[in-house]
C-alpha cells in the first residue's frame, strides 16, 4: 500500500466505455485456436503493464488475481 | 422423472373488432387520404394514436381483427420510460400502470452469487417509473380502445395490403378485405407490417438480416410467489445446466421465466411441457403450484433498413429495424419511431413545415436503430460466448465482479432501453435529446405537450417583457412559451440558467438550448427545427 493514499490498485469503475472494450477483445480472438488465443491474452497483458509502469500497482494486481481465483471459479 | 401432471392455465380471450365495410369498395375512384398505416401493432397503432390528437385522421390496415400475434402468446413485456411518457401524453398511462408491473431494479447473478444490481430510478426525474412490464397485447388493446373513443382514426379490421405504388405524388395501395378489393392514395404511407413486412420485401430493399445460433425457451408461468418485482438474470445459472436464465413479472401474476438452452438443442423437445416443468421446478422447487402460460423457443435475430424514408413512404417499428430482446430494445424503440414521425407528418400536412422535415425522421431514428444494434449485439456475445477463450473472458469478469465495481460493469445481461439521444443534423444542430416527464408549477412536461402540435419555449427565469418579446413569436412559428422560475426541478434536468430559453419539440426531446436567448435566436433555432433554411439550402443546391 502506499503511504496514506488509500489502494495502490484502482477498482472502481475506471474505463470509458466497458461494453466496447469487452467487444473488442472478444474480437481479437475470433479465429484463434485456444493456446493462440491464450498467447494473445498474455501479450495483451504485458502491453497494458507497460500503460501501468507502477510496480507496485502491478504486483498488487498479480496478487489479486491470483487471490480471486483461489476462489471457486 | 416425477409423475406430475402439469396444469396451462385458460387461453386469454381477446377482444375482437368487427369488419366495416370502407366507402371506397365500390366508389367510382380512389379516395385520398392524408395518411395510411399498414400493420395495427405497437408502432403502427401508437402514431395513429399520436397523430388522431394532433387532428389528423389516419387510416389503418390491419389483416387481423385483435390484438397480439400469436393471440395471447409472449412478446413484448418491457415498457422503458420514454414509451410510458408518450402513453401518458395519449392518455393510457395510468391503464398501463394500473395493469402492469412497475420495476426499477435489476440484478444479475453468476452461479449463486450476486454479481451486478441497477436501480433505474436513481437517474430517473420523471413522473413515469423506469419500466413497467405487461403483456403487448393488454398494450395494444389499450391503444385500440383508446383509438376507438378519440373517434379520430378510420380503423379497419380485416384489410390486408397486397400492392403498395411509389408515385410521385401519391402511394396508391391495393387492400384485399372480405368484402372485396379496393385501391386507395395516400399523401403518405407508413408501413408498420413488422419484422416480415411483404411491403419492405416487395419494394426490394436490404435489410442484411442475421440469426443467432443461441437458443432460448420461453416458458411464461402463472404462480404466486413472494418473489421481489425486480428483474433477475443469471448469466449462469446452476438450475440451467450454466446457461443464462431470465425471470420477470407481468401482469395478472404471470412470470416471464426465459431460458437459455444449448446451441444444438431439439426446440421441439425442450418445449414439451414435461420438459420445461422439470426447468421449472429445478427453479422453483417442489412447493410452488403454477400452471403454463405459454411455451416457445426462439432464435433471435436482427435486421437493419438502410433507409427509413423511400419517397412517400416510411418504415416505422420492426418493418425498419429488429434487435434480440436483451435490453427491452424492441418494441419501445417502435413506440419512439411512431412518436418521432407524428408532429412531423401533423406539420408537413398542415403547411407548417416542408416534406423535407421528414428526412429527420431517417437522421434520427436510424442512428438510434445503429445504437440499439450495436448494444444488442454487445449483450448478446457476453451471453452466447462462442469460444473457450470467450467463455475465459467472461468466467474472469464475473469473478471480478463479485468483488469489484469496475468488473460490474462489464458483466453485461442487458442495457436497459432509454430514450436514444440524435446526433447533430441541420434540424438538430447541437443533437437532440430526450427530456424526462418533469413535473413543474402544478403541471408537467407532457401535459404542456398534449394538446396539438407546439413546441414548447421554456423561458428560465424570465421578466414579463422578455415573455412579450417571445410570445410574439407564436404567431410566426408553432411554439407556445412559458416562464419557469430558475429555481424549479425542470431547470435543474435542462440545465436552465435564468435568461435561457430551452426549445422543447412536440416528442419532448431538445431542439436547442440557448443562453441568453433573444428572439432572433429563438426565432433561428425554430427555423432548423423546422428544417425552413435547410429547404432553402436545398432549393439553393437545386
Amino acid at each position: 500500500m502506499s503511504a496514506g493514499n488509500g489502494p495502490v490498485m484502482r477498482t472502481d469503475a475506471n474505463m470509458a466505455d466497458p461494453d466496447g472494450f469487452y467487444e473488442a477483445w472478444v474480437a481479437a480472438h475470433e479465429g484463434l485456436s485456444d493456446e493462440e488465443s491464450n498467447d494473445l491474452d498474455a501479450r495483451l497483458v504485458l502491453l497494458l503493464a507497460n500503460q501501468v509502469g507502477d510496480p507496485r500497482v502491478l504486483l498488487a494486481c498479480i496478487a489479486e488475481a491470483r487471490e480471486q481465483g483461489r476462489r471457486r471459479p | 422423472m416425477s409423475a406430475e401432471t402439469w396444469k396451462f392455465a385458460p387461453a386469454y380471450e381477446l377482444p375482437h373488432w368487427p369488419f366495416v365495410a370502407p366507402p371506397d369498395l365500390g366508389a367510382g375512384e380512389r379516395i385520398r387520404y392524408p395518411v395510411v398505416i399498414a400493420g395495427g401493432g405497437l408502432a403502427g397503432l401508437t402514431l395513429a394514436c399520436d397523430l388522431a390528437l394532433r387532428g389528423v385522421r389516419a387510416v389503418v390496415l390491419d389483416e387481423d381483427d385483435t390484438v397480439g400475434v400469436k393471440g395471447a402468446s409472449s412478446r413484448g413485456i418491457c415498457y422503458a420510460q420514454k414509451s410510458l411518457e408518450i402513453f401518458d401524453r395519449l392518455g393510457i398511462y395510468e391503464r398501463i400502470r394500473a395493469k402492469g408491473i412497475t420495476w426499477s431494479v435489476g440484478r444479475t447473478f453468476s452461479g449463486n452469487d450476486e454479481v451486478y444490481t441497477f436501480n433505474l430510478q436513481d437517474e430517473s426525474a420523471s413522473q413515469q417509473p423506469p419500466f413497467i412490464n405487461l403483456q403487448q397485447f393488454y398494450l395494444e388493446w389499450f391503444l385500440v380502445d383508446r383509438i376507438n373513443e378519440l373517434d379520430a382514426t378510420d380503423l379497419r379490421w380485416k384489410s390486408r395490403v397486397t400492392k403498395v405504388e411509389n408515385e410521385a405524388d401519391a402511394v396508391v395501395v391495393e387492400v384485399e378485405t372480405p368484402a372485396g378489393r379496393y385501391a386507395l392514395e395516400a399523401d403518405w404511407f407508413i408501413d408498420a407490417t413488422g419484422a416480415n413486412s411483404r411491403i419492405r420485401e416487395a419494394m426490394g430493399l436490404e435489410v442484411n438480416p442475421s440469426r443467432s445460433t443461441d437458443r432460448w425457451c420461453i416458458t411464461d408461468v402463472r404462480f404466486k410467489t413472494p418473489f421481489p418485482t425486480q428483474r433477475w438474470t443469471w448469466v449462469d445459472a446452476p438450475f440451467n445446466e450454466g446457461r443464462a436464465v431470465w425471470q420477470h413479472l407481468m401482469a395478472d401474476d404471470v412470470w416471464r421465466l426465459d431460458y437459455q438452452m444449448a446451441e444444438d438443442c431439439d426446440p421441439e423437445a425442450i418445449s414439451r411441457p414435461e420438459v420445461a416443468g422439470e426447468r421449472l421446478r429445478a427453479q422453483l422447487g417442489a412447493d410452488v403450484e403454477f400452471e403454463f402460460v405459454w411455451i416457445g423457443p426462439y432464435q433471435y435475430r436482427d435486421h437493419l433498413l438502410e433507409t427509413f424514408r423511400v419517397g412517400r413512404t416510411l418504415f416505422i417499428g420492426d418493418s425498419a429495424h429488429v434487435v434480440s430482446p436483451f435490453g427491452a430494445r424492441g418494441g419501445n424503440n417502435g413506440i419512439q419511431d411512431a412518436a418521432n414521425l407524428g408532429w412531423k407528418l401533423a406539420l408537413v400536412l398542415a403547411g407548417e413545415a416542408g416534406d423535407d422535415l421528414l428526412d429527420s425522421y431517417h437522421a434520427e431514428r436510424h442512428p438510434a436503430a445503429v445504437e440499439n444494434l450495436t448494444v444488442c449485439r454487445r449483450t448478446a456475445r457476453f451471453l452466447a460466448p462462442r469460444s473457450r477463450a470467450e467463455h475465459r473472458i467472461r468466467r474472469a469478469v464475473c469473478t471480478l465482479a463479485r468483488r469489484h465495481e469496475f468488473a460490474r460493469r462489464l458483466a453485461n445481461t442487458g442495457r436497459m432501453a432509454q430514450a436514444n439521444a440524435y446526433p447533430p443534423s441541420p434540424w438538430a444542430k447541437a443533437g437532440a435529446r430526450s427530456v424526462q416527464n418533469v413535473a413543474f408549477d402544478g403541471t408537467t412536461l407532457m401535459h404542456c405537450l398534449a394538446g396539438g402540435t407546439r413546441f414548447l419555449g421554456l423561458a428560465f427565469g424570465a421578466d414579463a417583457a422578455a415573455l412579450v418579446r417571445l410570445d410574439e413569436l407564436a404567431a410566426l412559428f408553432p411554439i407556445d412559451f412559458r416562464r419557469v422560475d430558475a429555481a424549479d426541478a425542470l431547470a435543474a434536468h435542462l440545465g436552465g440558467a435564468a435568461g435561457t430559453v430551452v426549445i422543447v419539440r412536440p416528442d419532448a426531446y431538445v431542439a436547442a438550448t440557448l443562453p441568453e436567448a433573444t428572439p432572433d435566436a429563438v426565432a433561428a433555432a425554430m427555423r432548423d427545427a423546422l428544417g425552413m433554411d435547410e429547404r432553402a439550402r436545398l432549393a439553393a443546391v437545386a
